[in-house]
């Protein structure tokens, strides 16, 4: 027996979402469950499965966020819990992560699951977050979970630079971050889709939790969303010979980072030896 | 939101920081491997400067681990005050835990106002946690931190996968941002200073310790998925046919590189479906990528953009793949590529 928790998010598709310059907005915002928090779902499930248990998924959010958990009582899970009160909008990161925290240390629970980084605020905070408020230890960028449900430890594998792994052992309870390379989202034989159509999504505010919102100061303050600008390397100066137009949208866009391109014309030997000579400048290679 | 925006970080106060004015200074973690500083280590130091100068404080480095204190003076020429060192047998290996313990201590002891970490896998690991066990917020992946006439920070910040930008005031102190290396250039100081080494005791538990470490996988650089290899090397339809792949994989061997491919390589089955590049397969981000023949049509291009250095070999000079390349050879890959594994058998070996 296992009891699994993961905490899953409604964001906007990340694939096509844009923002638009002329509103100050963001356009095409298909809201979906976070790809990686539907791998987390998915892993739970598989974990659930084999072991037996329980797989509950909790999110915090505006009334559309109840789709996230809908999604995920399709893929399978047993119960979803959504904490939902007026007090709870526009939360920072930092007062999300104390309030789902309060809702899960009154379940019982053998793992946490959470993505890494969430597709909309790409912050990465409330697995750690989870970790730190329910004194739990903490695996981040998990891409594989072995769970020994009968001595209650688990065994991950971590995700480090150039595909290299680590292998980490901690008894449960624990919190993991996942990463998207874990598993591919399963996808649900019509029986269970058709059981999760009729479970439902529990429904939980403030005052039933017990929480004062507005009590928890936030941490981080969003003051404004623009247009995406890249930091400059180099400030390069814009190519003349570049169209008004051009010029324009890599004005707006924060400038051009200077670009060394070159083309080279020559025959093979001396073409490799160009490229050789380029890898080595640019630390690639070593002599 | 836009109410609590305008609150300055003075003017929130946190039971860990009792005094509003105390915290001070702009702190770096450095990570080390085999007794060498990493070099995202001396482009952070940059970085740390920059911001410090913009606050007027101090900056310092931390350095935990076992028989750090000697990489302490390589910061003078980046203009870093103080190095806090940490050494403790415990900490020779990466442990997060330890290293939280060890850094919380610190942090607690000298209150600095801001810490900064490279996006780096320990980076990663431990800003959030750091930022949680001192109930501060954290600011991810950040681009840039301004700070106006009061000294109060604003950052800005990707969301949305890039996609959009935030700027955002932390409203407690301190700081704990992240910030990716390869935005940044490395730059010594105009001026050099002589960094303080100041050692810090601190008291670590190894028997509080909730996770162990058990092995390392060393991955093979050319069986690795290219989403996650630091060289790649890319084949379209100037492959031309499946047996000309053995060049290529020649040449990924003494690069180290993992071999990926547009649609049309997939779609011949020169290489299998798990390496296709683009809108219908996998997104890279490695410090090299070398295309061979491949035009760079608009559902390829668009996912690999992170790639560091692209080096493009076509035949053709105006395919729209030179456009993005930094080094475009214009000529048959058939003839470069064994040329290019012949010469780089002769001159060097590939660094890891």
């Amino acid at each position: 027996m296992i009891k699994i928790i993961v905490c899953v998010k409604q964001v906007p598709d990340p694939t096509v979402v844009k923002f638009n310059i002329e509103t100050g907005k963001l356009d095409n915002v298909n809201y979906l469950i976070d790809p990686v928090d539907e791998v987390a779902v998915s892993e739970a499930i598989r974990v659930r499965d084999r072991d037996g248990g329980e797989v509950t998924v909790i999110s915090l959010g505006p009334p559309h966020a109840e789709e996230a958990l809908r999604t995920a009582l399709k893929m399978g899970a047993n119960e979803a819990i959504h904490l939902f009160d007026e007090a709870f909008d526009n939360l920072d990161s930092y007062s999300t992560s104390v309030i789902i925290a309060k809702q899960i240390a009154k379940l019982e629970y053998d793992i946490v699951l959470c993505g890494r980084e969430s597709a909309d605020e790409n912050n990465g905070f409330m697995g750690a977050a989870m970790a730190e408020w329910l004194d739990l230890p903490l695996v981040t960028a998990v891409t594989r979970l072995d769970v020994f449900s009968d001595t209650k430890t688990a065994r991950v594998h971590r995700r480090l630079r150039g595909g290299d792994r680590e292998i980490l052992e901690c008894s449960l309870p624990a919190v993991f971050t996942v990463e998207t390379v874990l598993r591919k989202p399963v996808y649900a034989p019509l029986k269970t889709i058709l059981a999760g159509l009729k479970k439902e999504v529990k429904k939980v505010d403030a005052k039933s939790l017990g929480v004062d919102a507005r009590s928890i100061e936030p941490a981080v303050a969003m003051l404004s969303i623009s247009q995406p600008k890249p930091r400059l390397k180099k400030t390069a100066t814009i190519d003349s010979k570049l169209s008004a137009h051009e010029r324009m949208k890599l004005l707006m866009s924060g400038g051009v980072q200077q670009k060394g391109s070159k083309t080279i014309e020559k025959p093979p030997i001396d073409a490799a030896k160009e490229i050789i000579q380029f890898l080595i400048n640019n630390g690639i290679i070593t002599k | 939101m836009a109410e609590q925006g305008q609150k300055t970080p003075q003017e929130t106060t946190h039971p860990s920081y009792p005094q509003k004015n105390d915290s001070k200074g702009v702190w770096f973690v450095a990570e080390h491997k085999e007794g060498k500083l990493e070099k995202s280590s001396l482009i952070l130091a940059g970085e740390a400067l920059s911001v410090a100068t913009k606050l007027g404080e101090e900056t310092a480095v931390i350095l935990i681990g076992n028989q750090v204190k000697d990489l302490a003076e390589q910061f003078g020429s980046y203009g870093i005050d103080k190095a806090f060192v940490i050494e403790d047998k415990l900490l020779e290996k990466y442990t997060a835990e330890l290293y939280i313990a060890a850094l919380e201590q610190a942090v607690k002891s000298n209150k600095p106002s801001v810490i900064l970490f490279a996006t780096t896998p320990v980076g990663n690991d431990l800003a959030p946690r750091l930022a949680a066990r001192l109930k501060v917020g954290l600011v991810a992946r950040y681009t840039e931190i301004e700070v106006d006439k009061e000294k109060n920070l604003t950052v800005r910040r990707p969301i949305h996968g890039g996609k959009a930008q935030a700027t955002v005031a932390p409203l407690r102190k301190p700081l704990i941002g992240t910030i990716d290396p390869q935005l940044l250039t490395m730059q010594k100081a105009s001026v050099a200073k002589k960094t303080q080494v100041v050692e810090l005791k601190t008291k670590l538990d190894p028997s509080n310790t909730k996770t162990r470490f058990l092995d390392y996988l060393k991955a093979d650089p050319c069986a690795v998925c290219v989403s996650e290899a630091e060289i790649v090397v890319g084949v379209g339809k100037g492959l031309a046919s499946a047996d000309n792949l053995k060049a290529i994989e020649e040449l990924a061997r003494i690069l180290g590189a993992s071999i990926g491919g547009s649609r049309r390589a997939t779609d011949e089955h020169w290489i299998v479906d798990e390496r296709r590049i683009g809108l219908t397969g996998k997104t890279i981000a490695p410090r090299l990528y070398l295309i061979c023949g491949i035009s760079g049509a608009f559902h390829h291009t668009l996912s690999i953009k992170g790639s560091q250095l692209m080096v493009a070999i076509n035949t053709d000079k105006s395919a729209p793949i030179a456009k993005l390349a930094d080094l475009v050879i214009v000529g048959d890959m058939h003839k470069v590529i064994p040329e290019l594994t012949k010469q780089l058998r002769e001159v060097m070996k590939p660094t890891t």
